[in-house]
C-alpha cells in the first residue's frame, strides 16, 4: 500500500515538472478553463441565490391573493368584500393588506411600504430595512422624512432596523402603522391594497379562486403556485439568456480543449515514445496523462468556483447584475445571502472536470499503445 | 381530617379518574402519525399523506393510522381479519381529516361524500366534513355522488369505491 501511494506521488511529481516545461501553453489553457468555470459558476450561483430569495419571500406569502381590477388595471379593493369571501368553504381567514411602493426622488430609490400583520409600529414611528438605513444614514431613534402622496413631507421616528434572512425582502422595506400608511398614500379608510387568504387544502385553490371570480367578477385571485411558477420562469429565462450569451465562449473553450486534448503534438508523442523506451508501461503513461488532466482541470475548477463565489456574494455580481436583475434599476443595491448548494457544485464538476480528464486520456492511450520506435523515428 | 375536606378530596379523586379514563371519548385527542406508522390495510406510510389521514384508537391505548377514511372503514368493518380478538366496542375513538381545514374530527359524527373527483393516496375516497353544509357544497363543486354518515358505510359501498 505505501508503495502504491509512493508510485502515484512520483508520477505526479513527473507530471508537474513536465507541465512546467510547457509553461506558456498550459498557463493559457488554465486561464481559459478557469474563466469558463468562473462564468458558469457565477450564473449558477446567482440564479440559485435569487431563486432562494424568492422562495423565502414566498414562504410567507398567503395561499391566495385577491386583487381588484378596474378596466383591466389594478385597483384598491373594498375591505367589506372580505366577509363574503370568508364564507367560502376552505377559506380559513381573510386579511386586508396595505402595502405599496414609494419612489424617493432625492435618493433615486424605490421603497416598499407595508403595514405588518403583527406588531405594527406606533403612529409616527417606522421600521426600515438595512438598505434604506445604509443609504439614508439613518439609525434607530433618528427622525427620517419622506414625501407623501400630496407632496407634503412627513417625518417618522425609526423604531427598528430590520434584519432578515432574505436581503431581497427586508432591504427596501418600510413598516408603518395603518393610520400613517393611509395618511401617507391617500388610500381611503374602507379600501385595502389586496386581500390575503389562508387556505389549508391546496386542492381547493382552483375552486376557491373560481368562486371568488363568480361573486366579484372584477377581481383577480392569484394563487401562490402561480407566483412560484412565474418567478421560476423569470429567473430561468434570465439565466438561460446569460448562458446563451456565454455559450460562444464555452464553444471556443470546447474547441480549444478538444484540440489540446485529442490531437497530441509531435513533441508529446515523442515524449511518450521515449518514456516507453525507457521502460514505462502503458498503464504508467495513462496514469501520468490522467494526473495531468486532473491537475489542470481541478485547479481551474477550484479557482473558478472560488472566484465565482466571491463575485456573486461579495461584489453582488458586478459583472452581469444588469442582465440578471433588471426588473428595477432603481432598486437599492442588495447583497445576496451567501449560499452554496453541493448539488450545483457537483453538476459543474461533472460537466467540466470529468469530460476534460477523459478526453486527455483517450489519445494518450492510443499513442501509448504504438510501438515506441515507430513514434520516435 | 373533617368530613367536608374529605368530600372535597373524594371529588378531586373522582374527577381525576374520570379525566384520565379512556372510556370517555371526549377526552381523547387525535395523535399525529409518526414517520414509521403504516396503514394496516394497505401498508403505506401514513405521515406522507396528512391531508387524508384517519385513525382508530383502542381502549388498550393502541392507535392505528390509515391513509384515508376508506381504509379506516375497511379495517373497522372487518375487525376479525385486521385485528383478531378486538371488537367494535373496544374502540375508544375514530378520527378522520376534515377536507377543508385539514384538522382531525370525530369520525362517528362526520359527513362523508363519496364519488367525488378528489382522489386520496388510495384512489377514490370518502371525503369527511364536519358540517352537512360543507359536504353539500363539496358535493356540488367536486361532482360527488352522495353524502353518507358513519353507519351508512358498508363493505359493498367500499368495494364500489375500489
Amino acid at each position: 500500500m505505501p508503495n502504491l501511494i509512493e508510485r502515484q506521488r512520483h508520477i505526479i511529481d513527473f507530471t508537474l515538472s513536465s507541465l512546467l516545461r510547457r509553461k506558456g501553453k498550459n498557463c493559457a489553457l488554465l486561464l481559459v478553463y478557469t474563466l469558463i468555470v468562473f462564468i458558469l459558476a457565477s450564473v449558477l450561483f446567482f440564479t440559485h441565490a435569487l431563486k432562494r430569495e424568492a422562495a423565502l419571500l414566498l414562504n410567507e406569502a398567503p395561499e391566495i391573493i385577491v386583487q381588484r381590477t378596474l378596466a383591466g388595471r389594478y385597483q384598491t379593493i373594498p375591505i367589506a368584500w372580505s366577509d363574503r369571501i370568508l364564507k367560502i368553504n376552505g377559506v380559513i381567514s381573510v386579511r386586508p393588506r396595505l402595502w405599496g411602493y414609494h419612489f424617493d426622488s432625492a435618493f433615486k430609490a424605490n421603497y416598499t411600504l407595508t403595514v405588518p400583520a403583527g406588531n405594527p409600529p406606533q403612529q409616527g414611528s417606522i421600521d426600515i430595512g438595512s438598505g434604506i438605513s445604509m443609504m439614508r444614514g439613518a439609525n434607530r431613534g433618528d427622525i427620517i422624512a419622506f414625501t407623501g402622496h400630496d407632496g407634503i413631507p412627513r417625518s417618522f421616528k425609526i423604531r427598528n432596523i430590520l434584519e432578515h434572512e432574505s436581503q431581497l425582502l427586508a432591504n427596501d422595506l418600510i413598516l408603518l402603522s395603518e393610520e400613517d400608511y393611509r395618511d401617507f398614500t391617500g388610500i381611503p379608510a374602507d379600501q385595502a391594497t389586496d386581500l390575503a387568504l389562508r387556505v389549508r387544502n391546496s386542492r381547493e385553490y382552483g375552486i376557491i379562486a373560481e368562486k371568488i371570480t363568480r361573486i366579484y367578477p372584477d377581481t383577480r385571485p392569484i394563487v401562490r403556485t402561480e407566483i412560484l411558477r412565474t418567478y421560476d420562469a423569470l429567473f430561468g429565462w434570465r439565466s438561460g439568456l446569460l448562458i446563451v450569451i456565454f455559450s460562444a465562449a464555452i464553444l471556443a473553450f470546447v474547441i480549444f480543449a478538444w484540440e489540446k486534448a485529442t490531437g497530441l503534438s509531435a513533441e508529446e508523442r515523442r515524449e511518450i515514445g521515449i518514456l516507453k523506451a525507457v521502460g514505462w508501461e502503458t498503464s504508467d503513461i495513462l496514469l501520468m496523462k490522467f494526473w495531468e488532466g486532473t491537475v489542470i482541470s481541478l485547479t481551474a475548477f477550484l479557482v473558478g468556483i472560488i472566484l465565482a463565489y466571491l463575485h456573486v456574494f461579495f461584489t453582488s455580481s458586478a459583472l452581469f447584475a444588469p442582465v440578471l436583475k433588471g426588473w428595477s434599476t432603481l432598486y437599492p443595491a442588495f447583497p445576496l445571502t451567501p449560499f452554496l448548494d453541493l448539488g450545483q457544485v457537483a453538476t459543474l464538476f461533472f460537466l467540466t472536470v470529468v469530460p476534460y480528464t477523459i478526453t486527455t486520456i483517450v489519445p494518450s492511450w492510443r499513442a501509448a499503445t504504438i510501438d515506441p520506435d515507430a513514434v520516435m523515428r | 381530617m373533617n368530613n367536608k375536606s374529605l368530600k372535597i378530596v373524594l371529588i378531586f379523586i373522582a374527577a381525576f379518574i374520570v379525566g384520565t379514563s379512556p372510556a370517555f371519548a371526549d377526552n381523547l385527542k387525535p395523535q399525529k402519525a409518526g414517520p414509521r406508522d403504516k396503514c394496516p390495510v394497505c401498508g403505506m406510510f401514513v405521515a406522507k399523506y396528512p391531508d387524508f389521514a384517519a385513525q382508530i384508537q383502542f381502549q388498550d391505548g393502541s392507535i392505528f393510522h390509515f391513509d384515508g377514511a376508506k381504509d379506516m372503514f375497511k379495517y373497522y368493518l372487518n375487525l376479525p381479519r385486521y385485528a383478531p380478538g378486538k371488537k367494535p366496542a373496544d374502540i375508544s375513538a375514530l378520527f378522520v381529516t376534515n377536507y377543508y381545514d385539514l384538522t382531525l374530527l370525530d369520525g362517528l359524527t362526520a359527513y362523508y361524500v363519496s364519488g367525488s373527483d378528489v382522489y386520496g393516496p388510495m384512489g377514490r375516497e370518502l371525503i369527511p366534513f364536519v358540517r352537512e353544509a360543507e359536504a353539500r357544497d363539496f358535493l356540488k363543486d367536486h361532482k360527488g355522488k352522495s353524502i353518507i354518515r358513519f353507519s351508512d358505510v358498508t363493505p359493498a359501498l367500499l368495494r364500489a369505491l375500489d
